[in-house]
């Protein structure tokens, strides 16, 4: 355990591309350029600063407002879903996010209006506090576990009640992990990119066409054959599409 | 009432008047015959028609047609005049006429003549006509009379729209066969592939029409080989799937001909193109009459000219060739920002639609023109492809304000006029109009201030972007990390291991009988050395009990039984059941007599007396067998 926390540890001191005055520079030139009306300049030095490790939720959310602005809107959703999952549920994200979605082509009619119950519990809680919280929860219910046997006579009703409340707050502890850990591996998700996207009811060029996707919809990304990935709607509509037309976030 | 007459009266006034009349005459009782062609001057494909008119022929008339091996007969009708002539005073004159006609023709070029035919009547004898000249060459020779049949041709009806696309003024029996030359084998059943033109542009559309000619009864087409139409696009405009039959005279000759395919050319290159000779296998006759023959058709060649490099104006694009109009629809729209606008190209017209490429709506700046919706339409009418296509644009306006979409052009070729031309549309004007409902405005914002700007930031519907950013990599969750299954698993294995531990010391626990006596043994012995520490205090009954617990313990540990309670005989009786020998149980007898002594009787217990009885337990202890 010692030598991966010092491994994690190296890794995390490797050189980046920008120091942090240079992507702070980045940064504040990118604003300015959104000031001036100059979306292209703007999003260019955003995705310089996601693409370089120096993302987070601010530089996910100014990107995905300047796109926004620009009309793009495929580019606006990705960005501004990608900073919800980065930061969390704010009023910014949300509103620009609801804005984006108002001007979207797709009105899915029948659809759920809300995530999922797991996908809502992942987006209100922060991943690392959830998953430290459980390794110290657990650790503590089984270290008094193993020391019961050691503690003398009057003092092992304190510690029963240590593991039991350990145990306890491990459990829901747990559970918030496992939402992020489904959310991470078993939802994925993506946003449409092109403008029009046909989505076929096989995974090739001739295949009918089932409906047809426009660029900032989300959707759920089920399996991939070949240059195709099959999507599911909201509603539960189902097609392939070309997987270069849909990002993944 | 008298009866004034009867109808047997008037019959027979009648007859009388008959009788009375004159009869009508035979106007001339010598018969005559002559025979004449309608050309004198033929090739060898071309039929012409002999004529022989017998007039007046006498009853039993035997009539014997020109027989030559320089002609053949394709076919022969036979139809008989009769007519009533009045010439003058006195009876009119009763003549018939027998007329002959015949579809020959020629089996070799040169001068040749027409034998006379003759007619053989008892009592006129043989009469005969003059033999015909007919001068014959290769080939086909225009008949001169050919164009005065047809001049002026089938009086129209003016159409001012001219039905595009297709106009009226194209016959539909334009495109059936007409020049169709006879084969000199198989003239009964043939198959004929002809072209509607002998030269195209390319691109431009020739239609081929394959027919089977039949002067016998035909039951099916079994199989039908098309040549291969290399170097053309091609596509059926007709493919009758039964047999209709259209009665034609071909040089002459009735038929019936059958279409069986009819195909839409489009050359794709220029030069001379030749078409192969399509097969077919045809069933004649009826159910068990049928007969099965196979045919092979003609071979067709088609003359491709180029597009003419001369007018070819910008943006054109091979594949327009025929007749096009273009047009947009709406000419104007109103929307709000947010909502779309469709905004539909309709291209309509003769050609080959497939290879139609119709140039991309522009839009300005501030509208964004979504990829169309096409749909094709293709029509045919009399054998001549055209269609029409509709590309349907979503135009989304980004900005308010007014913009106007350019027209858009289409050149092409027009091979009817042999020039090109242009259809364009007229520019269709968008209007956006503001903020809606649902975008609150900008405190303050003036209204019609700014168009062309971005809208949204202007009312602040969108929020504005952060000014502080706390930069972080996009790094892997924790339970993701390498550390965190070890961690997860440390304290699990670390009570794990504890329980194994005490578990581990409870199996060493429970050992056998002499380990356990070994152990308690031990025991006693120490037990013995915390009496030691007793040896010099003042309380010589706790020196002694501990001895006397030690020694029981001892005992206890060695024999395997409880010794406390037991009265000093069953003590010895138990030691001598376990085999202990009698100087050693008299020696823990002792022993236990002399701790008795010290911790009951008063003055007993001085320090001789406990370093004997801790000398007589020790070596009681060392002593005892193990």
């Amino acid at each position: 355990m010692i030598s991966a926390l010092l491994a994690a540890a190296v890794l995390s001191q490797a050189p980046a591309y920008y120091s942090p005055a240079e992507a702070e520079a980045l940064f504040n030139a990118s604003n300015d350029a959104y000031a001036r009306e100059d979306y292209a300049k703007a999003k260019e030095g955003f995705e310089k600063l996601v693409q370089h490790g120096f993302g987070g939720g601010d530089v996910l959310y100014n990107l995905g407002t300047t796109c926004l602005a620009m009309g793009d809107l495929g580019g606006a959703v990705l960005a501004l879903e990608r900073a919800r999952r980065a930061g969390g549920r704010q009023e910014d994200i949300e509103a620009n996010l609801a804005l984006a979605r108002a001007r979207q082509l797709d009105r899915v009619v029948g659809g759920q209006n809300e995530e999922p119950f797991l996908e809502r519990v992942a987006l209100a809680t922060s991943e690392p506090a959830a998953s430290v919280a459980f390794l110290l929860l657990w650790s503590l219910a089984f270290l008094t576990l193993a020391a019961f046997r050691f503690i003398p006579g009057r003092r092992r009703a304190a510690a029963i009640a240590v593991c039991a409340l350990a145990f306890l707050g491990s459990a829901p502890a747990a559970g918030v992990m496992w939402a992020h850990v489904w959310v991470r591996n078993e939802l994925r998700e993506g946003v449409v990119q092109a403008q029009s996207l046909p989505a076929r009811e096989l995974p090739r060029d001739g295949g009918k066409v089932a409906f047809e996707v426009h660029a900032g919809l989300k959707v759920r990304l089920l399996e991939e054959s070949g240059r195709f990935v099959r999507i599911r709607l909201p509603n539960g509509l189902e097609g392939w599409t070309e997987r270069d037309g849909v990002a993944r976030l | 009432m008298r009866r004034t007459g009867s109808w047997t009266g008037l019959a027979a006034l009648a007859l009388a008047a008959a009788v009375a009349a004159p009869r009508p005459a035979r106007a001339a009782e010598r018969p005559e015959i002559r025979q004449s062609a309608d050309r004198r001057e033929v090739g060898t494909e071309d039929t012409f028609r002999l004529t022989i008119t017998i007039t007046n022929p006498p009853d039993g008339a035997q009539l014997r047609l020109p027989a030559t091996d320089d002609f053949e007969t394709l076919s022969k009708q036979q139809s008989t005049e009769m007519s009533y002539q009045m010439i003058g005073p006195g009876p009119g004159a009763i003549r018939r006429v027998q007329k002959w006609t015949l579809v020959m023709r020629a089996n070799k070029t040169g001068a040749l003549s027409i034998p006379p035919s003759e007619l053989t009547a008892p009592g006129t004898g043989t009469i005969r006509t003059e033999a015909v000249p007919i001068t014959v060459k290769k080939g086909h020779v225009a008949d001169p009379g050919e164009g005065r049949a047809g001049a002026g041709g089938p009086m129209r009806l003016f159409d001012p729209f001219q039905q595009f696309p297709f106009p009226q003024d194209v016959d539909p029996d334009d495109d059936q066969p007409q020049n169709v030359p006879i084969p000199r084998s198989d003239s009964d059943l043939f198959l004929r592939a002809t072209l509607d033109r002998d030269s195209v542009f390319v691109g431009e559309q020739a239609t081929l029409n394959l027919y089977i000619f039949s002067r016998v009864d035909l039951s099916s087409v079994d199989t039908l080989t098309m040549p291969k139409l290399e170097g053309f696009w091609s596509e059926d405009v007709d493919s009758p799937s039964q047999l209709s039959a259209e009665q034609r005279i071909v040089g002459g000759v009735p038929y019936h001909a059958y279409l069986l395919k009819r195909r839409a050319l489009f050359p794709v290159k220029p030069g001379v193109v030749k078409i192969g000779a399509a097969e077919a296998d045809v069933t004649t006759g009826f159910l068990f009459a049928g007969r099965r023959v196979h045919r092979k058709g003609n071979e067709l060649s088609l003359k491709v000219k180029p597009l003419p490099a001369a007018g070819k104006p910008a943006g054109f694009s091979t594949g327009n060739i025929g007749v096009w109009r273009l047009a947009v629809e709406p000419g104007t729209a109103q929307v709000e920002l947010g909502q779309p606008v469709t905004v539909k190209l309709t291209v309509e017209g003769r050609g080959n639609l497939r290879s139609l490429a119709v140039p991309p709506l522009q839009v300005p700046q501030g509208l964004r023109a979504f990829d169309p919706t096409v749909t094709d339409k293709a029509l045919s009418s009399r054998g001549r492809l055209g269609g029409r296509r509709t590309l349907e644009y979503l135009v989304m306006p980004q900005q308010t304000g007014t913009f106007v979409l350019p027209p858009v052009e289409l050149p092409f070729f027009d091979p009817e006029n042999e020039r090109y031309d242009v259809s364009r549309t007229e520019p269709v004007t968008v209007t956006v109009s503001g903020a809606t409902a649902k975008v609150a405005a900008a405190p303050g914002a003036v209204p019609g201030e700014g168009l062309g700007k971005n809208v949204l930031a202007e009312t602040q519907a969108l929020r504005p972007l952060r000014y502080r950013a706390a930069f972080a990599t996009a790094s892997a969750p924790v339970w993701e990390r390498a550390f965190f299954v070890p961690a997860m698993l440390a304290p699990v294995a670390l009570w794990l291991g504890v329980l194994g531990f005490g578990f581990m010391r409870a199996q060493a626990r429970r050992e056998d009988p002499a380990a356990r006596q070994r152990r308690r043994a031990k025991a006693s012995r120490a037990r013995l050395a915390a009496a030691v520490q007793l040896q010099d205090s003042e309380e010589p009954a706790a020196f002694f009990g501990e001895v006397e617990k030690a020694v029981s313990g001892f005992l206890e540990a060695r024999l395997g039984f409880g010794v406390g309670g037991l009265t000093r005989e069953e003590l010895d009786q138990k030691m001598e059941q376990a085999g202990v020998p009698a100087n050693r149980r008299g020696q823990v007898l002792a022993l236990m007599d002399e701790c008795d002594l010290g911790r009951f009787a008063p003055g007993a217990g001085d320090a001789e007396a406990r370093e004997a009885a801790l000398r007589d337990a020790m070596e009681l202890m060392e002593d005892w067998p193990a």
